[in-house]
């Protein structure tokens, strides 16, 4: 799958450097991303975990918390065993990287990460129920999907479906743990993203030909005084041969909405997975009068790559933090996959849309040399994209192999052999 | 310098050097009746340790604290993760508000807090610094004088300190309390109170220097006018002073009253939950604080968790760690309920440690008055790794150098302010600290005597 | 060792007798007697200044972190107050242990061999010969003079100590080395007059003394080799001697350390180490925005003045300045650069006009969280004209001025108006003030204040401007803004405040600039070739002192003279 992507990525890019491509225009505007999460709403009118009109359960469907101990005797092990591979004592059990031994719970000890459906579906892991969304009506179609906060019919967003729920994404907006963790890491400084918006006509507030561009950017975000991001900094534009998402649109009373969908557009993506492809793209954005800019950014997703993102960030770690059997993300992901690239064939990707909040900033050629003229596309100045070498299982990244870490911090194992207590400490009781 | 003496180089030293002593005769008006110590009452070293836990204390998703007093200055008020702190209150500084600027490095979890907090920058790779841990410099400056010139301890058995000259290798710490008995009182302890006593050579050396100085006082001091005069007498009292401390220093120390050598504690197995860790620590506060009075150190690290702490609760499944991550924040209380009672658990390491030191008198006070103590965490809202608001705190009295017993609340301050005024407290020459956006040259005079 | 104490003793015996004659007869007649020398003044080196120095002696690698003592402002620069200051116990420490790091570093195994100019003939012995070299290299460069023979003598002595102590001839280098960074001859600069061989009854400085002058004044450091070897030839008391060296200093690239010196004095760049911002009003305040905007005055101060040799009344209304990204920010323009600084030019619609419309001055002049027309009013004629504002009377009610939350600042001044203690100096501190106020206290342009348009029309003396640009002419042509200049660059050389003795010379002098085109490295050439620049005031108290051999007044016992 991976390889037909990276082919349809440069079709796409070879095409972008062929399209003719706006010199200058009548308006420009630019801004700097200082928040941006998967687009989900927070059903519930108070708290953080309560129930709502989204998840009527509340969120993981109020289960607390799963009873490993229980899903492993489930999964053959003795109860013994079980509890001595959850106590804190275990050696085996590295306190940064969680009991490895919990991959090997799958049918004949199979790594349920790398195995999905070697382990059952639990039933608890319950998809958004109510009808509302944010997002962005993808197909076109008003009858299918949800309804948004403002009553526009049809909003795609099974994302939110699938996973809207699941304690990692569900709080009120800024809140949730996985908008948290990467939002504070582009504001910080370790990523930029700057949105260019242009237009042939007079007013930018009411354009019909307008483009917009999503950028990476090498300059960092600057905090301010109050520890918000700074408005007014200067950030150049960093070509990239893969990462880059311009959007043909308009503009009505500073709502700037897609005027067809991008067949294919990349963008950096705030999650564990980096790298966000978005087919049949669209936005709708607005120009707020305090000079920022609010809206989505929407399209259909791989479905894959979240759920190995999610691996790949250490198995065990993220089902012991998240309160999740990663399966359920698989088979969830799966059940609302919504869209299937080759008409008729499978449906590897899922509707989605990214809520994007921007401030003011200028916004640089990439050589420093003045201001953006018009969102265009850059992608002739990145450097060569190196034709990379598919690797032979997606499971694998940073220290992890097969969605846990092998020979770090301690003695851990990757195969079920360390399981039974030292005599000493089932004499003690303490299991 | 690395000085070689023996027996022989240092009688060589002490003939060849005249000079060295010619000046200390007539300090005697400086001294008290028992020729001791200084007139002025300051008969007491300053003292200096930092003290660092683990996860640092709760915050808010919505931006409340379980940790931040509301009130700042003095007499602030006992939050719930403090409770631990009430005893000794008065002589603790809160410091709330402090972030690290990380200047484009990443947030590299459990490490770039304290890392920054040390050695004044975020650091390029997990456990390595990019310059010498702080406490080094307090130590070469106050720490040159005992046996040890500092020592590190570990509260949960892990082999973990971040006091560092290098920013790659650490001193070795003492894991438990038997081994850190054994390294004060053991084998070379130094009976302040034994009446064998030598004197420390590079003193005299130190002297040496000073005396090349005064030799040319008469030379300097010829045909300058009064206002110069009254300025260069000055200098030269300045110069006495120096030489004054350095005469003390050659003088046999006075009598540790406070020093008692305490008993050995007793072997106990090596456990990560949170009982033991503070049973540790305040059997370690104990033998450090001993260590302190009987002038074996001045300067100590104690490490009560490391940044990912792997403490728990005695008989629970999941570690303190794990559960900072993924508690959900309670809807009606509006914070993480079991998250922050580990807190306010791992904070009475801290308490008891305080209160020991506290609980020895010394001179006027105790020993906790006479020292500066350097608490804080790896991080702010553990939750998300913060490295905002990170807990840090200030102890003891520094011989009335710190104006301790208040808070002080900023917005985002680096936290090397802290660092650099905990430096200038403890008395170690320094003027800035840190790098890039960390870089500062303003202490928090606030709390400076 | 006997024998050479009691011939010492004997020298020093003749010297105190001889000493002892020359004070008398000086004393009694009032004419100088031969060969008597006097100190004039001793100025503590600046934190710039020992910087500089240990820099020049051992390269820019060597670290320097240490609390300097604080400076004082007297007669309003730090350079006079310097001459008031000593060193108190805690700075001895400070100092005392900077000294012992600098020598650790110097003499660092890894480095030692470019630092000290022989090798021992056994390292692990003192070796005098060796030590001498290097006393006496490094200790000319930090006295600003050659030692004196007991000077030497008492260094080579403590590294014969520390030698033998340590075993190793290094160690003991290392304290000859602290021991002459705390000598009060290296942390004070000592000036010293001696008898005017062509006015016989009158002092001048010594060549040293002038030597370090010129030094301090064109590039804030101490004397190099070749201004030394002009003071022990005899040269700088030459009109050629003299004018040759100044142009060769005037020509260096270390005038820009210089330039940069003076300024961070005159322009009280130490209200930098207070400034605070209240996050509320002005978020885009930041210890980064502080730093760079410093940099970007003291970038402007030294390209106008002293790269590009431009007018100094242009500094209020050129536009020429410098940027980064964090000031680009407050100023809210694009930052067209990949680099760390870039050259800028504001455009009009800035409204801004010189250096006092940059952040430096806007933000250091005002309050947290608001600007202040009448802070600004007052340093403007403080800093930029020598005067000085007498403080407020002590019965102000400022309930009234301090009700920020309506209308502008100019409707609360009024206040001030009504009672007259106030608005006398009001009436003068704050118009150029009122004409900045559409720069907030950060020094962001805006048009409103509360709602309100704000009026930036000023009346001086009948003199009418508007808003910055007017401001910026207003002072253009202000013949008190040159003056004050000329008065500055005076006093700082010289170490002491003008007073009126000085007005016809002052007055002269700043003729003289406007002459040349007010260019300030003329300006500080020629006022170092006038006599005034090494005048001497003998100090009330100074007793003449015959200069003597140094050699035997060193080798006296230490003490002898307590």
């Amino acid at each position: 799958m991976k390889r037909t992507v990276l082919k349809t990525a440069f079709l796409a890019a070879s095409l972008f450097i062929a399209a003719p491509t706006l010199a200058h225009a009548a308006w420009t505007k630019t801004w700097v991303i200082e928040w941006f999460e998967p687009a989900h709403i927070y059903g519930a009118k108070t708290g953080v975990i309560d129930p709502g009109t989204d998840c009527p359960a509340g969120t993981n469907n109020s289960k607390p918390e799963i009873d490993w101990v229980d899903v492993m005797v489930k999964a053959g092990y003795t109860r013994e065993e079980a509890v001595w591979l959850r106590d804190p004592a275990n050696p085996t059990r590295s306190p940064v990287n969680g009991q490895n031994q919990m991959a090997f719970r799958g049918k004949d000890r199979a790594n349920v990460y790398i195995n999905p459906t070697s382990f059952p579906e639990s039933g608890n892991f319950l998809p958004v129920s109510g009808t509302q969304a944010e997002g962005i009506n993808l197909d076109g179609n008003a009858t299918t999907g949800f309804v948004s906060p403002a009553g526009e019919k049809g909003i795609d967003n099974n994302f939110y479906k699938a996973l809207g729920c699941w304690k990692t994404y569900r709080a009120p907006e800024r809140l949730s743990s996985g908008a948290l963790q990467f939002n504070d890491t582009m504001r910080n400084g370790s990523y930029t993203l700057v949105v260019v918006a242009s237009g042939e006509g007079k007013d930018p507030m009411n354009d019909p030909n307008v483009t917009l561009g999503i950028y990476n950017s090498p300059d960092k975000l600057v905090k301010d005084g109050a520890g918000n991001i700074s408005r007014d900094y200067t950030f150049r534009i960093k070509p990239d041969a893969k990462l880059e998402a311009v959007f043909k649109a308009k503009s009505v009373k500073g709502r700037i909405t897609s005027t067809e969908a991008m067949d294919e557009v990349w963008m950096r993506n705030p999650g564990y997975d980096r790298e966000l492809q978005l087919l049949k793209a669209r936005i709708d954005f607005t120009m707020k009068e305090d000079g920022t800019l609010r809206g989505y950014v929407g399209g259909y997703r791989p479905w894959m790559p979240v759920y190995v993102g999610w691996v790949n960030a250490r198995g065990p770690v993220i089902e012991s933090l998240t309160w999740v059997s990663l399966p359920d993300v698989y088979y969830a992901l799966q059940r609302y996959a919504d869209y299937a690239p080759t008409p008729g064939g499978e449906r590897t990707h899922i509707s989605f849309a990214l809520r994007v909040d921007a401030i003011p900033a200028y916004v640089m050629k990439p050589d420093a040399s003045t201001t953006v003229a018009a969102a265009t596309s850059y992608k002739a100045q990145a450097p060569a994209v190196v034709a990379a070498v598919a690797p032979a299982s997606p499971y694998r990244a940073g220290g992890t192999v097969d969605g846990i870490v092998v020979g770090r911090g301690g003695a851990v194992s990757q195969t079920p052999d360390q399981l039974r207590p030292p005599a000493a400490r089932i004499a003690a009781g303490t299991q | 310098m690395s000085l070689n003496f023996n027996r022989r180089s240092m009688l060589r030293g002490l003939l060849g050097g005249s000079a060295v002593c010619m000046g200390i005769p007539a300090l005697d008006i400086f001294l008290d009746e028992n020729g001791l110590a200084f007139a002025d009452g300051a008969k007491l070293p300053t003292r200096f340790g930092t003290y660092f836990w683990g996860l640092g204390l709760t915050d808010t998703p919505t931006g409340g604290s379980r940790w931040v007093p509301t009130k700042t200055g003095a007499g602030y008020e006992i939050t719930p993760e403090l409770e631990s702190l009430k005893a000794v209150k008065n002589k603790v500084s809160v410091f709330s508000g402090f972030r690290v600027i990380g200047d484009g490095r990443p947030n590299i979890v459990h490490w770039s807090g304290h890392a920054a907090i040390l050695s004044g920058q975020a650091p390029a790779a997990t456990n390595r610094m990019d310059g010498a841990s702080f406490d080094t410099r307090i130590a070469d400056a106050i720490g040159t004088g005992t046996r040890f010139k500092s020592i590190e301890a570990s509260a949960s058995g892990k082999v973990v300190s971040f006091s560092t000259r290098t920013g790659t290798s650490y001193s070795t710490p003492e894991t438990s309390p038997i081994a850190l008995y054994t390294r004060l009182f053991g084998e070379g302890f130094q009976d302040p109170n034994s009446p064998v006593w030598k004197p420390d050579p590079s003193i005299m050396l130190r002297q040496s220097v000073l005396s090349a100085v005064t030799d040319q006082r008469a030379a300097l001091m010829a045909g300058v006018g009064k206002a110069d005069q009254i300025k260069l007498d000055q200098y030269f009292s300045s110069l006495r002073d120096m030489e004054n401390q350095l005469a003390i220093q050659l003088q046999r120390p006075e009598k540790c009253e406070a020093c008692v050598i305490p008993a050995s504690p007793v072997e106990k197995p090596k456990a990560a939950s949170v009982d033991v860790v503070n049973s540790n620590t305040k059997q370690m506060a104990r033998l450090l604080a001993m260590g302190l009075a009987c002038n074996q150190t001045r300067v100590f690290n104690m490490v009560h968790t490391p940044g990912s702490s792997e403490t728990y609760v005695a008989g629970s499944s999941k570690i303190y760690h794990q559960i900072t991550h993924d508690e959900p924040t309670d809807a009606k209380l509006g914070y993480q309920v079991e998250t922050s009672k580990l807190a306010a658990l791992v904070m009475q390491g801290f308490g008891e440690f305080l209160n020991e030191m506290d609980a020895i008198k010394e001179g006027d006070g105790t020993l906790l008055d006479h020292s500066l103590v350097m608490g804080f965490s790896d991080t702010g809202y553990a939750k998300i790794h913060s490295l905002e608001n990170i807990p840090m705190f200030l102890a003891g009295g520094a011989n009335g150098k710190h104006k301790a017993g208040q808070h002080i609340a900023t917005k985002g301050e680096p936290v090397t302010r802290l660092s650099l005024t905990a430096m200038q407290i403890a008395g170690a020459p320094v003027g800035e600290f840190g790098v890039g956006a960390m870089k500062t040259a303003r202490p928090l005079t606030e709390v400076m005597a | 060792m006997r024998k050479r104490i009691s011939l010492a003793l004997l020298a020093a015996a003749a010297v105190a007798v001889s000493g002892g004659v020359g004070m008398t007869a000086l004393a009694q007649s009032g004419a100088a007697a031969p060969a008597t020398i006097v100190k004039v003044a001793t100025r503590r080196i600046t934190e710039s200044q020992y910087r500089n120095t240990i820099r020049d002696a051992f390269g820019p690698e060597i670290k320097i972190n240490a609390r300097f003592e604080p400076e004082k402002r007297e007669g309003g620069l730090m350079a006079i107050g310097a001459s008031d200051l000593s060193i108190t116990s805690s700075g001895f420490e400070q100092y005392f242990s900077l000294a012992k790091s600098i020598s650790d570093q110097v003499l660092d195994p890894k480095v030692r061999d470019t630092h000290v100019p022989c090798k021992p003939a056994d390292a692990k012995k003192a070796d005098d010969a060796c030590t001498k070299a290097f006393v006496e290299k490094y200790g000319e460069m930090f006295y600003r003079r050659p030692l004196t023979a007991g000077e030497v003598a008492a260094r080579v002595k403590t590294a014969q100590l520390g030698a033998a102590g340590a075993e190793d001839f290094y160690a003991g280098l290392k304290l000859a080395l602290t021991s002459l960074l705390v000598a009060p001859e290296f942390m004070f600069r000592v000036e010293t007059a001696e008898p005017d061989p062509a006015n016989p009854k009158q002092y001048r400085l010594d060549g040293y003394t002038k030597a370090a002058r010129l030094s301090y004044l064109f590039w804030d450091a101490a004397p190099d080799a070749e201004l030394r070897a002009a003071a022990a030839s005899g040269a700088l008391h030459t009109k050629a001697g003299l004018d040759a060296q100044i142009a060769r200093l005037q020509a260096s690239p270390r005038m820009q350390d210089g330039a940069r010196a003076f300024f961070i004095d005159m322009m009280q760049f130490e209200a930098f180490d207070g400034i605070n911002k209240d996050p509320a009003n002005y978020p885009k305040f930041s210890q980064a925005v502080a730093d760079s905007a410093r940099e970007q005055t003291l970038k402007t101060v030294v390209d106008l003045l002293v790269t590009k040799k431009r007018d100094y009344r242009d500094l209020f209304s050129s536009n020429e300045t410098f940027i980064n990204r964090h000031l680009a920010s407050v100023y809210n323009v694009p930052y067209a650069s990949a680099q760390e600084w870039a050259p800028y030019t504001f455009p009009a619609e800035s409204q801004r006009a010189g250096i006092l419309t940059q952040v430096t001055f806007l933000s250091l002049f005002s309050h947290p969280g608001a600007s202040s027309p009448t802070k600004r009013g007052v340093k403007i004629h403080e800093i930029f004209m020598c005067e000085p504002t007498p403080e407020p009377p002590a019965d102000v009610d400022f309930s009234k001025v301090q009700a920020l939350d309506k209308g502008t600042v100019r409707t609360r001044l009024l206040a001030h108006m009504e009672n007259e203690g106030c608005a006398s100096c009001h009436r003068v501190s704050d118009p150029p003030g009122l004409a900045l106020e559409h720069f907030d206290g950060l020094g962001q342009l805006r048009t409103k204040e509360n709602g309100t348009v704000i009026d930036v029309s000023a009346e001086v003396e009948g003199k009418k401007f508007t808003g910055a640009p007017g401001l910026a002419k207003y002072l253009r042509d202000d013949k008190r803004i040159p003056q004050c200049l000329v008065r500055n660059v005076y006093a700082y050389g010289v170490g002491r405040p003008t007073d009126e003795r000085d007005e016809d010379y002052i007055a002269d002098q700043t003729k003289a600039f406007g002459a040349k085109g007010y260019k300030y490295p003329e300006l500080i050439g020629q006022i170092a070739t006038t006599p005034e620049f090494f005048k001497v005031r003998v100090p009330s108290g100074a007793t003449p002192v015959p200069p003597g051999p140094p050699a035997k007044i060193a080798q006296a016992p230490a003490g002898a003279n307590r």
